[in-house]
């Protein structure tokens, strides 16, 4: 059931034991259609090659172990793997430093590693996505090392250099925790260096014509390679101008719109996904006229998904989808409950800041930056039926659902960990030697996995949830493969309908008139109690609504509002069937 | 098809008119008198046909908005309204037996037409819903976008609520649900159309769930953490401050709506300094010892030391505010006739006075509805919940005045010190709190 892995460097493959693990039948139903907006109807699966699976025993996840994983993957029903960075990296910020923009770093495997995960992927239906990270660099690349050397040599304007540190000082400070300035000083040089993040990532310059055509290759290197799609991390900041913010300027849509155009001329099916933390009146430039970015995150809803479930009303939902704007045809929102990063309050007004740091991080510890570094289990106090409602919530608002690898465990985080590192802790496979993840003594290893009493790899693992049918792993499983026969998730307009309790939220994704599909009817109970709610259906008079779990028909709507109750944190999906 | 005439339509609606309980409320107290026609515009001649009947008796006006069909087509048209048939009457020259003559607002295709009448073909519609009221106006709402408020007790005049959604929209206010159109003639108010937003819900709503959230930790059993089982001393601010379900956000938000709703009115209608004696005046008619002594300590300001008197609400509670995606609005201004007189003291609340009174008027309304509240939960855990319900109401009271003091455009409407305008709130609850205790069915 596994793929062979080849050993290499002639080293003897280790593959963790999880790796044999039973998995129920795998449905059949992927397949790798040439569909050009297949990123629309994907699940897409974030994970970390570093902590993800090791396969030769060095205490760090690598290619191998994610190939012997993809079966795991595909039963779960994702669609798009998505890989954090795996670059040759000084990983000073988790690899999103990058050192070399053409291989793999060696711990994480090679670059015919990439080649044969991304095959193997595509065997079972799969694509592959990678981060990429165009914004900057390390100041370990080569080019850094070459540009800061002196002011006259052929890569000098490579990077953003200065005289002056008070240029362009209106400019926020993003790592405001760490930086203090956007400059800093190179003694090489002589001359302060702009930098985005951390010092040590120096912004690369867009105004140079080669710093373009030099991304662009590397675009190029890895289509080319097989690589369906790359989430370009930072994507706003790749150009900044004294008296602007530095964000969203003209010229950085100029240059993705070029690099849009490349792609889709030389390499058909292949998809961009914007990492723009900005509001998304902001973030719709992103898409461009259909000729930008097929994909962009929306940051704002995340954290006010919890903030509603927290509170208990709608609001914060439907006001955040109130200010979202129509996106082009073709174009698809990413959402995501949780990611590598923290819980990202950046998008949220001061005021719903202090509320969301006092309800989900009470320890200082737990706040980095503007957001909050937990996973998404510890964040809801491990209570499986806000799990379920916010998966739920993720599965059927509008956009494509980004998963974190471990959330469909349930998997906890370490907030002793620096950094962001708490949630990025290994996969927690079995309830063996380090989880499963590795086969290295532990003090090899690159994290340490959770060992928690409530969230630790001896009760938070892959074996046990695939042999508990009530699993949390075996819920999601099942609700993706739901999600699947219901294109109108994916494609759908969502209309907000009217209850008049305001704990709960009730919406109706419409599908296309032509689309020969119907309406899905979703009421959602924010609320820890049970709830009653009268819900506006009039322009679905006659319908009947039936359950896409248990196919369960519900009374037919009739002209006044259509009653439901539900139980504590308890959502329906509904099927509105033409009578 | 040509009309029934006038005198026939009258005819109808007389009979009509004795079956329906708003109007008898409407006439009810006032001197007899005979029902007479003031008018009758017939407003579409092709079936359906449609025509505006103004009724008056004595000088209470009433509008009746009346349909016909041909018989045949009546049955299907009023299906399971029934009670809306006036009866038949002949049509002049048609020769036949006439046409079913029907209140017009039972009638789902002649509401659409009606909307593009009272719009004059701005808006245009494809379903009708009725909110149901036995109340002066019906209440219709199409293609759940457009309110429209058809008045069938009439008022001479500017309707103050009609009139003050006008102004305010034309002060530029926004915080409003948007008026689209006005139907007037003979001198009144006959419709009115203005935005209407499924989602939003009113202010008590929300109010409740913040408070179902906290109380729930008076059960000791809640998951969220009860305090009621601990037996120990509990802090109910600090439990309120905490909860999940913190509303103070929201009231603070709603503080700085109402500044914002005071500056439009005062831009609108105007202001002026409030006079001591006026305001003591109010405070004291309230009837008790302390408001008497409250009356009197006020009417010993400094000309011009009480801030402005202006336009206000007048009824400012929970229930005039809707929360919807862009914020709070002011949902109603709530001058139904047929219910002032169930209200204990009309004339306690004057449309002209002290913004302050508003917010005393929302200050209160906290309390109604955490007692509400308390009023579900379970006996034994009253004290503890009680304790919480009490800090609730202090915490978003507070939120919501530090919300409105602190807007920068009200400050020229407030009286100089915030001795006096904690003097002010302390009066006008009093006022609120004694009436509330005279009369708990006042609202």
């Amino acid at each position: 059931m596994d793929a062979d892995p080849t050993p290499r460097n002639g080293a003897p493959l280790l593959v963790p034991p999880a790796a044999n693990l039973s998995l129920p039948a795998a449905p059949t139903w992927r397949s790798l259609a040439d569909d050009p907006r297949w990123y629309q109807k994907a699940v897409f699966y974030e994970l970390l090659p570093r902590g993800f699976a090791d396969s030769n025993a060095d205490g760090i996840g690598d290619l191998q172990g994610i190939i012997a994983k993809l079966d795991y993957l595909g039963w779960l029903g994702v669609d798009c793997i998505w890989l954090l960075p795996y670059y040759p990296s000084p990983l000073r910020d988790g690899g999103y430093d990058v050192a070399d923009f053409y291989s793999v770093a060696p711990e994480c495997g090679t670059v015919d590693d990439l080649a044969q995960l991304i095959e193997e992927a595509h065997r079972r239906g799969m694509r592959v996505i990678s981060d990429l990270v165009i914004n900057h660099t390390s100041d370990e690349h080569p080019w850094f090392k070459e540009s800061r050397a002196s002011r006259d040599n052929p890569k000098a304007d490579w990077y953003v250099w200065s005289d002056d540190d008070q240029a362009m000082s209106d400019i926020r400070i993003i790592f405001c925790d760490t930086e203090s300035s956007n400059w800093t000083w190179d003694n090489a040089r002589q001359q302060f260096y702009w930098h985005r993040f951390f010092h040590h990532q120096p912004d690369l310059n867009y105004e140079n014509p080669e710093v373009q055509e030099a991304i662009l290759q590397v675009v190029r290197f890895w289509l080319g390679l097989g690589l369906d799609g790359f989430r370009l991390d930072a994507a706003a900041y790749l150009y900044q101008r004294e008296g602007t913010s530095g964000e969203n300027l003209p010229e950085t849509h100029a240059f993705l719109q070029r690099m849009r155009k490349e792609i889709d001329r030389d390499f058909p099916n292949r998809m961009l996904l914007a990492e723009v933390n900005q509001w998304p009146a902001d973030v719709v430039d992103y898409f461009g006229q259909g000729d930008e970015c097929h994909m962009c995150f929306h940051f704002p809803l995340m954290p006010r998904m919890f903030m509603a479930v927290r509170r208990e009303q709608r609001f914060p939902i439907t006001e955040i989808l109130a200010h979202t704007p129509d996106v082009p045809d073709g174009a698809q929102w990413g959402i995501f409950l949780r990611n590598h990063d923290e819980l990202t309050l950046e998008m949220v007004t001061d005021e719903e800041r202090d509320y969301m740091y006092a309800e989900y991080a009470s320890d200082p510890r737990m706040r980095k930056n503007l957001g909050i570094r937990r996973r998404l289990a510890p964040l809801v106090e491990n209570n499986r039926r806000v799990a379920e409602l916010l998966h739920a919530l993720l599965l059927s608002l509008p956009g494509s659902p980004v998963l974190y690898y471990g959330d469909e465990l349930l998997m906890g985080d370490n907030i002793y960990l620096g950094d962001r590192d708490g949630v990025r802790t290994p996969m927690q496979w079995t309830p063996d030697r380090n989880g499963g993840f590795s086969q290295a003594d532990f003090a090899q290893l690159f994290l340490p996995p959770s060992m928690d009493p409530v969230y630790g790899f001896q009760a938070v693992n892959v074996e046990a949830g695939l042999r508990d049918p009530s699993s949390f792993l075996h819920w999601l499983q099942r609700m993706l493969a739901i999600r699947r026969h219901y294109p109108v998730f994916a494609t759908g307009e969502i209309e907000i309908l009217p209850a008049d309790n305001p704990s709960v939220l009730a919406y109706v994704r419409i599908p296309e008139e032509e689309s020969g599909e119907t309406p899905v009817l979703c009421v959602n109970n924010l609320s820890r109690f049970a709830q009653a709610a009268e819900i506006g259906l009039g322009r679905f008079e006659g319908c009947v609504p039936i359950e896409l779990v248990g196919r369960t028909q519900f009374p037919v709507v009739g002209s006044g509002g259509y009653f439901l109750t539900l139980g504590p944190h308890g959502f329906y999906w509904l099927e509105l069937e033409s009578t | 098809m040509t009309a029934p005439l006038a005198t026939s339509l009258f005819d109808l609606a007389r009979t009509y008119l004795e079956r329906q309980v708003w109007f008898h409320r409407a006439i009810a107290g006032k001197p007899e008198g005979e029902l007479s026609l003031v008018a009758a515009d017939v407003l579409r001649h092709d079936e359906p046909g449609l025509a505006r009947l103004l009724v008056a008796r004595g000088s209470q006006r009433f509008q009746l908005l009346a349909g016909w069909r041909e018989a045949t087509a009546v049955g299907g048209v009023l299906k399971g309204r029934e009670s809306a048939l006036l009866g038949s009457a002949p049509v002049p020259g048609d020769g036949t037996q006439g046409v079913l003559v029907y209140d017009a607002l039972a009638d789902d295709d002649l509401l659409t037409r009606l909307l593009a009448l009272v719009t004059e073909g701005r808006e245009h519609a494809e379903r009708v819903r009725r909110v149901a009221t036995l109340v002066s106006h019906a209440s219709l709402v199409f293609d759940e976008r457009l309110f429209m408020k058809c008045y069938r007790v009439l008022e001479e005049g500017e309707r103050p609520e009609v009139e003050m959604m006008f102004r305010l929209e034309a002060a530029g206010f926004a915080a409003l649900l948007q008026p689209v159109a006005r139907w007037r003639g003979y001198g009144c108010d006959l419709a009115v159309v203005r935005e209407f937003l499924p989602s939003a819900l009113e202010g008590r709503l929300l109010a409740l769930t913040s408070l179902r959230d906290l109380l729930a930790h008076a059960s000791g059993t809640d998951e969220q953490g009860g305090v009621g089982s601990l037996g120990g001393e509990i802090d109910p601010d600090a439990e309120t401050a905490s909860a999940g379900g913190d509303f103070s956000a929201e009231m603070r938000r709603l503080g700085v709506m109402t500044a914002g709703l005071h500056a439009a009115m005062s831009t609108a209608f105007g202001a002026q300094a409030a006079e001591p004696a006026r305001v003591a005046k109010i405070i004291a008619a309230g009837g008790s010892p302390r408001l008497a002594a409250l009356g009197e300590q006020i009417g010993a300001a400094a000309p011009e030391s009480l801030g402005a008197s202006i336009r206000v609400h007048g009824d400012y509670h929970l229930r005039r505010v809707m929360r919807a995606e862009r914020g709070w609005l002011v949902a109603g201004f709530g001058d139904d006739p047929l219910y002032a007189s169930a209200k204990p003291d009309p004339s306690l609340a004057p449309r002209v006075g002290s913004p302050i009174e508003d917010l005393a008027d929302m200050c209160f309304s906290l309390h109604r509805v955490a007692a509400e509240a308390l009023a579900q939960r379970p006996a034994s855990e009253a004290e503890v919940a009680a304790d919480l319900a009490a800090a609730w109401e202090r915490r978003n009271c507070e939120a919501f005045l530090a919300g409105y003091l602190r807007s920068p455009e009200v400050q020229v409407l407030l009286p100089g010190s915030s001795e006096t305008v904690e003097l002010l709130l302390t009066a006008f609850g009093a006022v609120r709190a004694h009436r509330y205790e005279a009369t708990p069915s006042a609202r």
